[in-house]
């Protein structure tokens, strides 16, 4: 039963070792490869979770400590008390709220019509959009601040949400229609001649077969949005505006060596996608085929 | 007229679908590649409007040691950080391919540090290299050379990360490489794909593990590692801009003001948006010609390959 749900997901088929490749040397290798990677990819959380907790009335520790004397939980109540913070989690929100949706709705659309596009068009565009991916972020940034500027957008939260119009990124639009792709295509052909328009078989016959890809663009746009931090950098100055990722910047700022509050600020910016990831991640790694 | 006709309805219904991809792709891709080439021959501060200058900003680019400063800096950073990321990706996505609990909890870790968010992961970062107490300082030696530094704290042995020029070029290229998480899904992808039988032929001819990834697994995985080489080429102008935000507000002595963040500033604070408009396009070129020597070199290999 969950295997047919998961059947079709984009999933990632973890292979499992060839054969051959179980030799005696290999084994403690890998152990500690295992437990570095580990170390490296945990320490990390482990060590804001531990300094988040330490007494701001404190020096900052001189040695390296793990789990600090005294736990000062009211450092999460202080960061949302002293800092504009629950303002900019809630534009954050705000932000996914809007941009998310309308990601799904673009991305889906620009998707559906890629997938059963004759095959000359389809080809065309795919180059497109895989040219349009390999564009540094950086290079773009300048000029589309003076596009936002023009249009009277810059300055205001609909700079951030400005790249939903084209589904976010080339990407989750290629994801899509891949998505598309992978439907029998007599299925939208006999729809077609029943007399469906194109809006009416995107909507009732693809959308309904391809959730697994709008769960995956759901989840990969809530985290790219959740977590941008540049847009907001570079298109907004009214702290009114600011989004979580440039608040914590500019506690930062106001507070440079105030590590407790910082690591406190940086886990409520890093927990809620540490949560999606651990429920998506059971859908995301197939074993097998 | 006649082209319109040849048109089904449903097509039209299908371009209408494109629009706001196209118009986004027109909008916030295509017209700021034109723009930046339009502002690049003037003097612009975006307040007034802008003056035709001609060549004025790519004269005075050529005379500008910071630009050229910043354009080796991400150089070096392209040439050092992209390889190792790839290599680093490719190492994971070979050890976490076997099934499990184990390995299962090590994707899991493996790609933790691409999943924090840009600010928190740099502010960890900060704190990790900061002078007087960061885990990592007795490390930072290996880089000294840059510059003389004194010690901070006589206690423990001072942290030169943020204060000696070479050691916060390599503090910027190992923050890079821990986030090869998307690398290493999309690697153990491809392996995925791999058909089990051809492992299974290799090991009935008699090659060892070794010979079966030198001579099967890396020739079927080339088209992804060039795939995400490209990635990480036009990823890292990216990541090392936000590095050069947070940790090392560029420096010191302007080691890490990396192109993008040279621009930025150019712009942010000194209101010179034509020149940084110039330097943007520099930014093109070099992307432009990254990515074509990748190309070339990985079409070289492939005829290499196939005639040996």
């Amino acid at each position: 039963m969950l295997d047919d749900a998961v059947e079709g997901l984009p999933t990632v088929a973890v292979p499992g070792l060839p054969p051959g490749w179980e030799r005696a040397w290999w084994q403690p290798v890998r152990l500690v490869l295992t437990v570095l990677v580990g170390l490296g990819g945990i320490l990390p959380l482990l060590w804001m979770f531990s300094t988040s907790l330490r007494a701001t009335t404190l020096p900052p520790a001189v040695r390296f400590e793990w789990i600090p004397a005294v736990l000062s939980w009211e450092n999460y109540p202080t960061i949302f008390q002293n800092f504009a913070l629950g303002r900019w989690l809630g534009n954050s929100l705000l932000v996914i709220l809007v941009a998310v949706p309308l990601t799904v709705l673009t991305g889906s659309l620009a998707g559906f019509a890629l997938a059963t596009l004759p095959a000359r068009a389809r080809t065309a565009l795919v180059a497109v959009s895989v040219a349009a991916l390999l564009v540094p972020t950086m290079a773009l940034w300048l000029p589309r601040f003076l596009i936002y500027k023009t249009i009277g957008i810059l300055d205001t939260p609909l700079a951030l949400i400005a790249p939903a119009i084209m589904g976010t990124s080339p990407l989750y639009v290629l994801l899509f229609a891949w998505a598309f792709a992978r439907v029998p295509p007599a299925t939208f052909e006999q729809a077609r001649l029943d007399g469906a328009g194109s809006w009416r078989v995107w909507w009732s016959i693809g959308l309904p077969q391809v959730w697994p890809a709008i769960g995956a663009v759901t989840v990969l746009a809530t985290v790219f949005y959740w977590s941008d931090y540049l847009s907001p950098l570079l298109y907004i100055n009214n702290q009114a505006y600011y989004t979580l990722p440039v608040g914590i910047q500019a506690l930062q700022q106001s507070n440079p060596t105030g590590w407790p509050l910082l690591m406190a600020g940086s886990l409520v910016l890093t927990l809620p996608v540490l949560g999606i990831f651990l429920i998506a991640q059971r859908f995301f790694f197939r074993l097998g085929r | 007229m006649a082209f319109a006709r040849r048109i089904s309805r449903y097509h039209w219904g299908l371009i209408a679908m494109l629009g706001p991809y196209l118009i986004g792709l027109i909008g916030l891709i295509g017209l700021p590649a034109l723009l930046t080439a339009g502002i690049a021959f003037t003097q612009y501060d975006a307040l007034s409007p802008p003056q035709f200058l001609g060549f004025d900003n790519f004269a005075e680019l050529l005379r500008d040691d910071k630009f050229w400063n910043g354009l080796r800096a991400s150089l070096i950073l392209v040439v050092v950080a992209v390889p190792l990321r790839v290599l680093g990706a490719l190492g994971l996505a070979l050890l976490v391919q076997s099934r499990g609990r184990a390995t299962s909890f090590l994707r899991g870790a493996a790609y933790l540090p691409t999943l924090i968010p840009d600010v928190a992961y740099a502010l960890i970062w900060l704190y990790l290299l900061n002078p007087l107490y960061g885990p990592l300082n007795g490390l930072s030696q290996i880089f000294a050379g840059g510059v003389e530094t004194e010690a901070v704290n006589p206690v423990a042995t001072p942290g030169i990360w943020l204060t000696d020029p070479r050691a916060a070029q390599a503090a910027v290229i190992l923050l890079l490489l821990f986030t090869v998480g998307e690398g290493m899904v999309l690697l153990l992808a491809a392996l995925g794909e791999i058909p089990r039988d051809l492992y299974e032929a290799a090991e009935l001819d008699g090659a060892s593990g070794d010979q079966q990834v030198r001579h099967l697994t890396l020739p079927l995985l080339a088209p992804s590692l060039l795939l995400l080489t490209l990635r990480d080429v036009v990823f890292s102008f990216q990541a090392s801009f936000v590095a050069a935000v947070i940790v090392t507000q560029g420096g010191p002595y302007y080691a890490t003001t990396y192109l993008p963040y040279w621009i930025y500033r150019n712009a942010t604070e000194f209101g010179r948006y034509g020149y940084a408009a110039a330097m943007t396009l520099v930014l093109y070129a070099v992307t432009a010609l990254v990515i074509g020597g990748l190309f070339l070199a990985a079409r070289r290999w492939r005829e290499v390959q196939y005639a040996g």
